[in-house]
This record gives structure tokens, C-alpha cells and sequence, in this order.
């Protein structure tokens, strides 16, 4: 049926060129696209995706050209249309959605303007108040709470779930034939990430809309494409169906890919065993913290946020501990109070058993070597006006006074046990890859042989080889050195691999604290379950997204509602939850769990 | 509103104490210097008696920060700066000194009266001069900002860059050897009618002009390379709408405040060409009061400008926080 | 690189991307033809100030009551002032030339002063935030309320102008700027990851701040700080202007101006002259600003 078709790419090819060099992107791309249909296409970073994207609606950089082929939307030629053609086209007929939704709207009016401005420049037709309540309208069926208002705010008060509904709304607003979502999901946490899907899905189901899907992950595209393509390097490397794909990858390149998604539940991992006897390391008691902001709504107020509510638990020594919870759970504050960067308003964390607020300025220097701290971005964090052995050698000459050669082997020494070419010695970071920086950030923090590692989402920066080869790593220190580790992770799958027990945060406290087996297998809090059934595998979760993942947002941590913080999201909420603070519950198998429904007498 | 009041309040408290320190400053630098401002008065034929007489009564032997409060205090409850200690109160000619016993002395020009006096010409000269430089200025802004990276930005650098590097004092006396002198085409000395405010305004324009046209330059261009200005047009919206209501609306803020700090370059400015000019305004007072050492005159200028200068840069954020509503009042 | 998409970037400018934002900015700013022009005028200009005087022989101050007010060399003089003379008649061209090296000298002496001032209260301010930042800030908001002219007059107005107090002047009115611009970037380096690794480490403050935010947050600045001496230049020939400057016999291009002005109808050369120099000076200044300004853009905004 060739007229089904809405949109037909026919070998396009579009090279880049920056000062005088000439680098082919896209090559001889094809596929088409039939009205109503979800298309979908996946490749890494760097594939040429977003580049493919914005050459289907006339938008590519300046450095980059169309070499040959067409685009065809329902007939037009897209390559060749002038101004006057695109305009009738783009945002009327096609509508696109790509992977920054914060920066799509001025930051200085209202979104609901904004967007009814946009529904008024494509159908001019349309009046002023009624454009409005359109836009109103589309924002609650995208589930926006509070439609009215929120359609009155900036830009800058919707949080990033939202914000990517907002955009969704505006690609949609003037009656879209095809919508282009590149990436929608990438920067967002999983459950808003997994809401997002849930959206498309009714999208797809219910609006007469064809859906070109972008993604580089296969698990996002699954539940939403008909189709697909593989891009790689540029070039389409296999056309599939999401499920044949996932069963049978035809190329190198697929089966790879697939390797590369995370598995939770079908593979057996050989995960370190809680070690309940062990000395405690490090001990967090009911440890809270405020920050104060000013009130811009009246002359001198202030008002707190509450970063983290009364956190507690201990570390063993010599085991894993993972951290889990979503942006905004008081995961960084936590840190920062680990770290000791800043103070706790109330509780204690104490340190081999020593209270930390009553040690003096100098113990608490000499500490530092014995807890280290590795961070997340492997660019950000390393200096980049050091060398290498400068900067690895950085906590050498803060702690210990030795020579100049002795420094030096230490350091060369360290690199080599991370994995280190120890010619990297005076060279600078400049040049050097996500992993190795990593390995350097790593080093740097082994360097003085701590007793426990804090590591803050160090390998979600990595893909997945890396990740495997650096937490072999780990592995081999912990058995040969004995250290402790505390992941602090947005990953699961990561801390499925690697921990031996889990806490799982939201809004600044640990609301379920169990065994990697329990955490995955029985999780109590309705939370822990949602974001289990957010998780993008490829695997058959036991916590379908249908009675599991949970709609809405953590309320602000400036306002914190009465009772259980996560009643206003949870499907089973009782009414004693929106008035009790829910207790800790001491779970028969070990662990603990803070809801009311699982109570001693209701664990199933 | 309750953001505004408290954000008014709140830095209406600020600039006052902003104020008084700057003028304390001023002050104190007024009064360490050389320069005996008794001995002025009373001429340099008075005795050393005669001289230290006036100083006591004037209250010069008192330790400084005294002398300073009991200024404040006439400042602030009656709005009373003194009295100029060489210009008689009908102003035309200074007094060049005269015998301690002289009864004009109470006679002295106040000094609230000189500066209200010349103050209307300075505003008429100022407000001309930002109009010339933001009719200049903003077209030629605009039109380098809509094609950053090609020749009119470049072409509007250049000139910015030439007309940046004329010192005001040089261009004055260029301007008046060939527009005055040359082609008669205006006047240029003293003041008559509004023509004699047209070649100074010019010669000020002249040097906040670039300042502008880069200002401008840069932040519209800046602006179009913002992700929601490009995306504009793919969301749907005509290119005008885009540079009108999204691109501009971002730039005028940046504009905004480069006035505001071009405000005291102008008021350098002002001093400089008045002089020149021969034009009887503020700035020529205050050389005037700097020649004759008259620190009432030039202690109530300093607290005038910085007071103008505070006040122009609450309007200024005001003003910005109305046009972008996330800036914190 | 928000505007070159992400996909494209990874895979063009990967290798680049690392090198700190300041050493792209440069190499960027040295390919500019503005640069290129702007660096030899200056130089050229520069030099020669320093040298004609001493090459020539040529003495700005040696009168010659006899050749008052002869026109330049191209306009009917002679070679033997090639650009004419003043109403004493002393020689134009070593009196512009060595005004300008005073002029020059003044600056560049206040852009060093005030750069080491405003850099330090800026670094310390930035990094230490609290009520030392706020009253440091509060310090810089009064001192940028005092109009520079105004500082100028009440400090050089009423006593006998040095060098050391005219280049106080220039000090006082430029550091509040450079504190602010120092702060706002030893604010931003503060919260980065490499800031905070080193204080887990339990580095010092003096040792971050030396070590670590210094060599990132002043090398801009103090490439900013050199375009600033075409601003400091004026400020300085337009103190003399006023006779806030040095005094005569000493030639400077703001007094030599505020002479020549009384001869404007039958010499116009005096007046206007040693502007030229000045102004094809602070061209060449403005030239190398511009060059760094658009580097800047097109690395920051990819414009």
C-alpha cells in the first residue's frame, strides 16, 4: 500500500565537515514509515541518530550537509523544500520532541503561553482563550496534575518529567501527523522514564498519530515500536521487530547490543553474602539535615528543605552496601554528610565506632585517609591542569611524608593494580577516555589503602565492558584487601551485581533496607516495587508496569505532607498513611522496611 | 507584589547604607588631603589665628567621623548641604576669598541651590545623549546580532572598536574645529538654546554607543543560538515571532544592565564634555568646585551621583525582573 | 556544544573537547586576522614610543621660541619636526611619543595593581562564601557606587598629583569589576567535582585555592585584564585632560590635547595629533579584545 506510506527515507547521506575535514554521519539510509505506525529506531550514542532526526525535518547544523538521497513526508521532498514548504509542515504536521525538554521553551513566560502561542502561529484559526483551554486540556490527558495552574508557570518550575509532558503536548498541540520523540527518555530517573513509555503507549493507542521513536535503548523501544532499525556508525545494520530482535539479533552488532542490556532477575549472580558478624565500619544514626533558602515571598523569610530525614544504618566491615532512590531522595546530601563535608543537624555518624562531630579537627584530617570518595564524572573530577601522577600522588603528600621516589612507586604501583599504564605517569588527562579517568579517579582514591570506598554512581558514566572489567576490580580488592564499599547508584542492575544489601531512599530517607535476594525477589515497599517495575530490561519482570509503577512525582522536599511521604503516590495508600508516619519494621529474614503495610502480621 | 515591595525595601535599605558609605569616603578623603579648606576662606593674606578661628567654628578641629555626623544630620533633617565656601548667593562670580570679618560670608550660595540650578541642563544633556546612542545603537545591534558570525557582526565589531578607541576629550575638540568652527552648522560653547546641547550630546553618545552595539550584539546573538530560539521554528512559530517575542524579549535583559553600568561612564562623561563645551551644567560645577576646592560642593555632587547611581540600578533590576521572571527580586 | 547535537559531536570533537575552555579560547583567538593586525600595530606603536625618543635625540621638552607652531612635515613643515610644533615650540612627534609611554607606563601599572586585587578579593571571596563574601561584596557595591571621575577628583583634585596616586585612581576604579568577574567564576569552580574530590582529600582551602582554582579561573582573566589597558589608557590621558594628571613640564597626551585646544583655528595639528596615537593604540588593543571576544563565542556558543 503505497499510499499508507507517511514518511519514506530513500539512501539518504549527510557528512559533516569541520575545518576542511569531511566525515560521512548518516549513509544510505532507508525506511519508511506508514501512517499510524511506531517506527522504531535504536543505536549508541554517537550513532548518528539525533544527526538522522533532524535531517528528516530540514534541521541539521550548518556543518553538516545532505549528500544524497530524499525524504519524503506524504509526498514533499523535505531535502529540497524551501522555507515557505517547511514552515507549513513542521510543528503542524510533524511534531518533534528531542532529548532536552528544559531548553525547548523560553524561560521567561509561562509554558501554557508558549504553547498556545505555537497552536495559534500553526492554526491561526484558533482563539486566544481557546488555545488555552486546548492546552489544558492536552496537559491533563498527558497527566499533568493541576493542568490550569501549571499551565500558568515557568519553564523552570516543571521538573523534568514534566517538562518532557509539556513538550509532548506542544509537538502535539496542531494536530501532528508524525512525532519525532528522539531520546525523550534519557535524561529522565526510571519510574518518570517508564511514565513516559507508559504515555507513548497511549499515544500510540489512542491518537491517530505515527511515532518515529528514538532511542539507544532497546527496553524503551520494546514496548512501543512495531518496527525498527539498528543504526550503527551511521549505517542501518538490521531491521527487525522489537521481539525478534531481542530473541534472535541477527548481526555482531545487535548481539552485542543485547549482551549489553542488563539482566536482574534470569541471570544467577554470584553477589557477596551479607556479612552479619563483621565489625561495624561505619555507623549512621538517625541522621538529619536541613538547608535553609530564603523566602522569596516575603521580606526576611527563610524556608528549609529537608534533605535528609532521620537516616540510619551500619556498614560491615569488608561488605557491599548499596544506596538506591531517584534524583531528589538526599542520595548527594548524604554523601556530602559521609564525606564530612558538611554537618548533620541532628544524629550521629561515627566511624570505628568514634563519633565524628566529637573528633577533633586533626583526627577527622587523619580519617580521611581511611574513608575515600570516588565520584561520577570522570571529566569533571579529575583536574585537568594536573598530570596524572600529580594527581594520583595528590593524597600521598596531604597524608604521608615519604620521598619523592617512594611517592612515585607507590603511585606507579596503584596504577598498575587499576589497571593503569604507568607510562600515563606525567602526562595530562587530556586525551584520555571515560574509563581510564575513571581508573585515575579510582586510583587517586586507593592510593592510600582506605579501609571504605564510597563510590557516587562511579560507573554509570561507563558502558557496559568497562563497567564489567571495573567491577572485576572491585571484587579483587575486596578479597584481597578487605575494603568496604558503598554504592550510591540510580542503576539497579549495577547494585543487583554488585552489593550484598540495598537501601532504597525517597524523599531523604531509607525506606526499605534488605538482602540483594529480598530486595529483588520480595521487596515490602510499594516504592522498592515500582522502581523495580521501571527497570529497562529486556527480561519478564515480576513487577508488571500495570500494577506496579506509580503515577505522579515525590512531592517537594520543601513541603513534605503529613504521614508516609510516598502516600500521595502509592496505589495501596490506606488512610492511616497520610496521617502516620509509617514505623520501621524489623523483617523476620533481616533487614527493615518503613510502610504500614508491611507490618510483622502483613509480610507476604 | 509582596515580592516586589520586599524586594524594593529591601534594596532601598542596601543603597542607603551604600550611600552614606560612599559618602563617608568621600568625605574623609575631602578632609586627609591638602588643602586647607579654612584657609580659603579666610584668604591668604588672613592670619594663622584668623584661619584656626574659622577652622574651630567650622568644626574642622573635631575628630572626622563627628564632623561627618553632624553633616548627616543637617543632610538628612533639614536637606541642608551647606553653603559653598567661595560662591556668593546670587551665583554669577566666584568670591575669590575675602577678609575673615567679611559679612557676605553668611550670603554664600547654598550648596543645594547651585547643584538644583545646573542640574535640569546636565539632565536635558544626558537624556539627548541616550537617545542619540539608542537610536544608533539599536538598529545596528539588532542587525549584527541576527547574523552573528558573518560581516555585519563583524563590520558593527569594527566600528564599535574605532568609535571605542576616540577619547572623549579628543573628539570634542575634533568635532567642534570642523562641525562648529569649520561649518558652522551648530554651536558649541557656552549655552543659549537647546542647539548648544546637541554637540556635546553627540560627543557623550559617541562614547556609550559601542558599548551598546556590542552589548546588544552579543547577547541577541548569544540568544539565537539558544536551543528554544532555534527550536522555534521547527515547533511551528514564524521566524518573526521567534526573534521578536523570544530572541529580543532575552537580549533586552543583558542591554538592560550594560545601561545601567554605562550610567557612570556617562556621568565621567558628562563632567568631561561639559567642560569642554563650556556648558553650564553638573559637571562643569563640579571642575569648577575641584579648581576652587570647595568640599561642601564637591561632597554633595559625590553623594548626588552615587545616590543617581544606586537608584538607576534598583530601576534597572526592577525592570529586568519584570521582562525575566526568574531573576530573584 | 549545545548546538552541534550530541551524536555528532562525540564523534568529531572528541579529542578537543578536553582541552580547558581557556586554551581553546586562546588558540582560537590566534588564528583571528584581528588578532594578528591588532598585536603588530600594537607592538609596532609600543616599541616605538619606547624608541624614537631615544634614537632620534629629539627632546619633547627643548623649546624653540622660534619655530612656534610649525605644521607637520605632510601639511607644509619641515622634516625637521616632522609633526610640526607646539605654541613653545617643542618637538610634536617626541612629545606625542613619549606621552604615550606615559600613559602606557600608568596603565599598565594600574591593570597589574588592579588585577592582583580584584583577582585575590575575588578568588578569596568566591571561595570562602559567607559573610566574608557578603561584606567583601558589599565593599566592592560602595566603591562602584563612587563614580570613578568623582574618586579621581577628590583624590587627585585636591593635592599635587604623582604617578603613584594617579595609578591608585586607576586601581581603586577597576577592581571592583575584576573582584566580581573572579568571584562568579571562583563560585562556579568551587561546586565542581574536582574541588570537592580534593576536599574529601583534606586539602587545605589555601591549597585548593593555590592549586587548583587559580590556574583554571585567572588565566582568562588575566588575557581580559591586558584589553583592559586600552580603557585604563583613556581614563588615565582624560585625568590629564582635566589637569588631574600629571603635572606639566611633563608631556602627557591628555595635557598636550588641553593645550593644543587654545590653537585649534591656526593649529590644529596640536590638538588633534596626539590623539591619533593614542586612538590607533587603543585600536590595536580593541582589535586583540575582539579577536577574543568572538574566539569565545564560537567556543562557548558554537556560533
Amino acid at each position: 500500500m503505497p499510499s499508507d506510506i507517511l514518511l519514506g527515507v530513500d539512501n539518504l547521506g549527510v557528512a559533516a565537515s569541520i575545518g576542511g575535514r569531511s566525515k560521512v554521519v548518516l549513509d544510505n539510509i532507508s525506511f519508511a514509515v506508514s501512517r499510524r505506525e511506531t517506527f522504531g529506531i535504536i543505536g549508541r550514542s554517537g550513532s548518528g541518530k539525533s544527526v538522522l532526526a533532524k535531517a528528516l525535518i530540514g534541521w541539521l547544523d550548518p556543518a553538516l550537509s545532505v549528500t544524497g538521497g530524499a525524504v519524503s513526508f506524504d509526498g514533499v521532498d523535505m531535502v529540497g523544500a524551501d522555507a515557505a514548504q517547511l514552515r507549513a509542515i513542521r510543528g503542524r504536521r510533524i511534531g518533534y520532541v528531542g532529548a532536552d525538554p528544559t531548553t525547548v521553551f523560553d524561560p521567561t513566560i509561562p509554558i501554557g503561553r508558549q504553547i498556545a502561542e505555537k497552536l495559534r502561529a500553526v492554526r491561526p484559526e484558533v482563539g486566544h482563550k481557546e488555545a488555552l483551554d486546548r492546552v489544558v486540556e492536552l496537559f491533563e490527558t498527558v497527566r499533568i496534575p493541576d493542568a490550569r495552574l501549571r499551565a500558568g508557570e515557568l519553564p523552570s518550575k516543571f521538573s523534568g518529567g514534566m517538562i518532557q509532558r509539556a513538550a509532548i503536548v506542544d509537538a502535539m498541540i496542531g494536530g501532528t501527523e508524525l512525532l519525532i520523540a528522539d531520546n525523550v527518555t534519557q535524561p529522565l530517573d526510571v519510574t518518570v522514564a517508564a511514565q513516559i513509555i507508559r504515555l507513548f503507549q497511549m499515544l500510540r493507542n489512542e491518537v491517530n498519530t505515527a511515532i518515529l521513536f528514538i532511542s539507544s535503548s532497546l527496553p524503551m523501544v520494546k514496548n512501543i515500536a512495531d518496527r525498527l532499525v539498528v543504526l550503527e556508525e551511521g549505517r542501518v545494520v538490521e531491521r527487525s521487530t522489537p521481539e525478534r530482535l531481542a530473541a534472535h539479533p541477527e548481526t555482531a552488532y545487535s548481539q552485542a547490543l543485547i549482551a549489553q542490556i542488563p539482566r536482574i532477575w534470569s541471570r544467577e549472580m554470584a553477589h557477596p553474602a551479607v556479612k552479619a558478624d563483621a565489625a561495624t565500619v561505619l555507623s549512621v544514626q538517625d541522621v538529619k539535615r536541613n538547608y535553609r533558602v530564603r523566602n522569596q515571598r516575603s521580606l526576611f523569610g527563610s524556608v528549609s528543605i529537608q534533605a535528609v530525614r532521620g537516616v540510619s544504618f551500619d556498614v560491615k566491615s569488608g561488605e557491599s552496601l548499596g544506596i538506591v532512590g531517584e534524583s531528589g531522595c538526599g542520595k548527594s546530601t548524604l554523601l556530602r554528610l559521609l564525606t564530612w563535608l558538611d554537618m548533620p543537624d541532628a544524629g550521629r555518624i561515627s566511624f570505628d565506632g568514634v563519633d565524628l562531630g566529637k573528633m577533633s579537627r586533626n583526627d577527622r584530617f587523619h580519617l580521611r585517609a581511611r574513608l575515600q570518595l570516588v565520584l561520577q564524572d570522570p571529566y569533571g573530577s579529575i583536574p585537568a591542569h594536573w598530570t596524572v601522577g600529580r594527581i594520583i600522588s595528590e593524597p600521598l603528600r596531604l597524608h604521608r611524608s615519604m620521598l619523592a621516589s617512594e611517592r612515585r612507586t607507590r603511585v606507579t604501583d596503584t596504577m598498575v593494580e587499576v589497571g593503569l599504564d604507568p607510562g600515563l605517569y606525567s602526562k595530562l588527562p587530556v586525551g584520555l577516555s571515560a574509563g581510564q579517568r575513571q581508573r585515575i579517579n579510582l586510583a587517586r582514591a586507593l592510593v592510600l589503602e582506605p579501609a571504605i570506598l564510597l563510590l557516587d554512581e562511579t560507573l554509570s558514566a561507563l558502558d557496559q565492558t568497562e563497567q564489567t572489567r571495573l567491577i572485576a576490580l572491585f571484587e579483587r580488592l575486596q578479597s584481597a584487601r578487605g575494603i568496604t564499599y558503598l554504592f550510591i547508584s540510580h542503576d539497579l542492575a549495577m547494585v543487583r551485581r554488585v552489593c550484598s544489601r540495598v537501601a532504597v531512599m525517597y524523599l531523604g530517607k531509607i525506606v526499605e533496607l534488605v538482602s540483594n535476594e529480598m530486595l529483588f525477589f520480595a521487596p515490602q515497599h510499594p516504592y522498592t516495587k515500582a522502581l523495580l517495575s521501571a527497570a529497562p530490561t529486556l527480561e519478564e519482570s515480576p513487577y508488571a508496569r500495570d500494577d506496579y509503577l506509580v503515577e505522579g512525582e515525590p512531592p517537594s522536599p520543601l513541603l513534605i505532607p503529613a504521614g508516609c511521604s510516598f502516600a500521595n503516590r502509592c496505589p495501596q495508600a490506606l488512610p492511616v498513611c497520610r496521617q502516620q508516619e509509617p514505623p520501621v519494621h524489623h523483617l523476620p529474614q533481616g533487614g527493615i522496611v518503613a510502610c504500614h503495610l508491611a507490618g510483622e502480621d502483613r509480610v507476604t | 507584589m509582596v515580592r516586589v515591595t520586599s524586594f524594593l525595601l529591601r534594596r532601598l535599605a542596601q543603597s542607603v547604607v551604600i550611600v552614606l558609605l560612599a559618602s563617608l569616603i568621600v568625605f574623609c578623603l575631602l578632609r586627609t588631603g591638602p588643602g586647607n579648606p579654612a584657609r580659603m576662606i579666610a584668604g591668604g593674606m588672613a592670619t594663622e589665628e584668623t584661619v584656626e578661628k574659622i577652622a574651630t567654628e567650622m568644626g574642622l578641629r573635631s575628630p572626622m567621623l563627628v564632623q561627618y555626623f553632624i553633616y548627616l544630620k543637617k543632610v538628612v533633617l533639614h536637606g541642608d548641604f551647606g553653603t559653598s565656601f567661595v560662591r556668593p548667593k546670587s551665583g554669577a562670580s566666584a568670591v575669590a576669598g575675602g577678609r575673615a570679618d567679611d559679612p557676605t560670608r553668611a550670603e554664600r550660595a547654598r550648596v543645594i541651590d547651585l547643584i538644583l540650578d545646573r542640574l535640569p541642563l546636565t539632565l536635558q544633556l544626558a537624556m539627548m545623549a541616550m537617545a542619540i546612542a539608542l537610536s544608533v545603537s539599536i538598529p545596528i545591534g539588532l542587525f549584527a546580532g541576527l547574523h552573528a558570525g558573518r560581516w555585519p557582526d563583524a563590520a558593527a565589531l569594527m566600528l564599535s572598536s574605532v568609535l571605542v578607541s576616540m577619547p572623549n576629550f579628543w573628539l570634542a575638540g575634533i568635532l567642534v574645529l570642523v562641525v562648529s568652527i569649520q561649518l558652522h552648522w551648530l554651536p558649541a560653547v557656552g549655552y543659549r538654546d537647546v542647539t548648544y546641547s546637541i554637540l556635546p550630546a553627540i560627543v557623550l553618545a559617541i562614547e556609550i554607543i559601542p558599548v551598546l552595539v556590542r552589548s546588544l550584539a552579543l547577547s541577541l546573538g548569544a540568544m539565537m543560538s539558544q536551543n528554544f530560539v532555534r527550536i522555534g521554528l521547527i515547533r511551528g512559530l514564524h521566524p518573526s515571532q521567534v526573534i521578536y517575542h523570544h530572541a529580543m524579549k532575552g537580549a533586552s535583559v543583558p542591554l538592560l544592565n550594560m545601561l545601567g553600568v554605562q550610567l557612570s561612564a556617562l556621568l565621567g562623561g558628562v563632567l568631561v564634555v561639559e567642560y569642554i563645551f563650556d556648558y553650564p551644567g553638573l559637571g562643569a560645577l563640579t571642575i569648577e568646585a575641584v579648581l576652587q576646592r570647595d568640599f561642601p560642593l564637591i561632597q554633595a555632587i559625590a553623594m548626588l551621583t552615587s545616590a543617581i547611581f544606586v537608584v538607576i540600578n534598583i530601576l534597572v533590576d526592577l525592570l529586568a525582573g519584570l521582562i525575566d521572571p526568574r531573576l530573584e527580586y | 556544544m549545545t548546538v552541534i547535537d550530541a551524536d555528532f559531536s562525540e564523534a568529531l570533537v572528541a579529542d578537543e573537547k578536553e582541552l580547558s575552555v581557556a586554551r581553546r579560547i586562546w588558540l582560537e583567538t590566534r588564528k583571528s586576522p584581528w588578532f594578528t593586525v591588532g598585536l603588530g600595530l600594537f607592538v609596532v606603536l609600543v616599541l616605538g614610543a619606547f624608541l624614537y625618543p631615544l634614537l632620534s635625540g629629539a627632546d619633547p621638552q627643548v623649546m624653540h621660541f622660534r619655530e612656534k607652531l610649525l605644521p607637520p612635515a605632510f601639511a607644509g613643515g619641515s622634516w625637521a619636526y616632522p609633526l610640526g610644533t607646539d605654541q613653545l615650540g617643542r618637538d610634536m612627534l617626541s612629545r606625542s611619543l613619549v606621552g604615550l609611554q606615559i600613559s602606557f607606563l600608568l596603565a599598565l601599572a594600574a591593570v597589574v595593581l588592579t588585577f592582583a586585587v580584584g583577582a585575590a578579593i575575588g578568588l578569596y571571596s568566591g571561595f570562602h562564601g559567607g559573610l566574608t563574601d557578603q561584606l567583601l561584596m558589599r565593599v566592592v557595591d560602595v566603591q562602584l557606587s563612587i563614580p570613578p571621575i568623582i574618586l579621581a577628583i577628590t583624590i587627585l583634585g585636591v593635592t599635587r598629583p604623582t604617578p603613584a596616586l594617579v595609578v591608585l585612581v586607576l586601581t581603586l576604579a577597576g577592581w571592583p569589576t575584576y573582584a566580581r568577574v573572579t568571584r562568579a567564576a571562583a563560585l562556579g569552580e568551587r561546586e565542581r567535582e574536582y574541588v570537592r574530590a580534593a576536599r574529601v582529600l583534606g586539602a587545605s582551602d589555601l591549597r585548593i585555592l593555590g592549586l587548583l582554582i587559580a590556574p583554571v579561573v585567572l588565566p582568562p582573566l588575566a588575557f581580559a585584564a591586558v584589553l583592559d589597558l586600552a580603557r585604563l589608557m583613556i581614563f588615565e590621558a582624560t585625568l590629564d585632560f582635566l589637569g588631574l594628571g600629571l603635572q606639566p613640564p611633563t608631556p602627557t597626551l591628555g595635557t598636550i590635547i588641553a593645550d593644543g585646544r587654545k590653537y585649534l583655528m591656526n593649529a590644529w595639528w596640536v590638538a588633534s595629533l596626539p590623539g591619533v596615537f593614542l586612538i590607533v593604540v587603543l585600536l590595536a588593543v580593541n582589535m586583540m579584545g575582539v579577536a577574543l571576544e568572538r574566539a569565545r563565542n564560537r567556543v562557548l556558543g558554537g556560533l
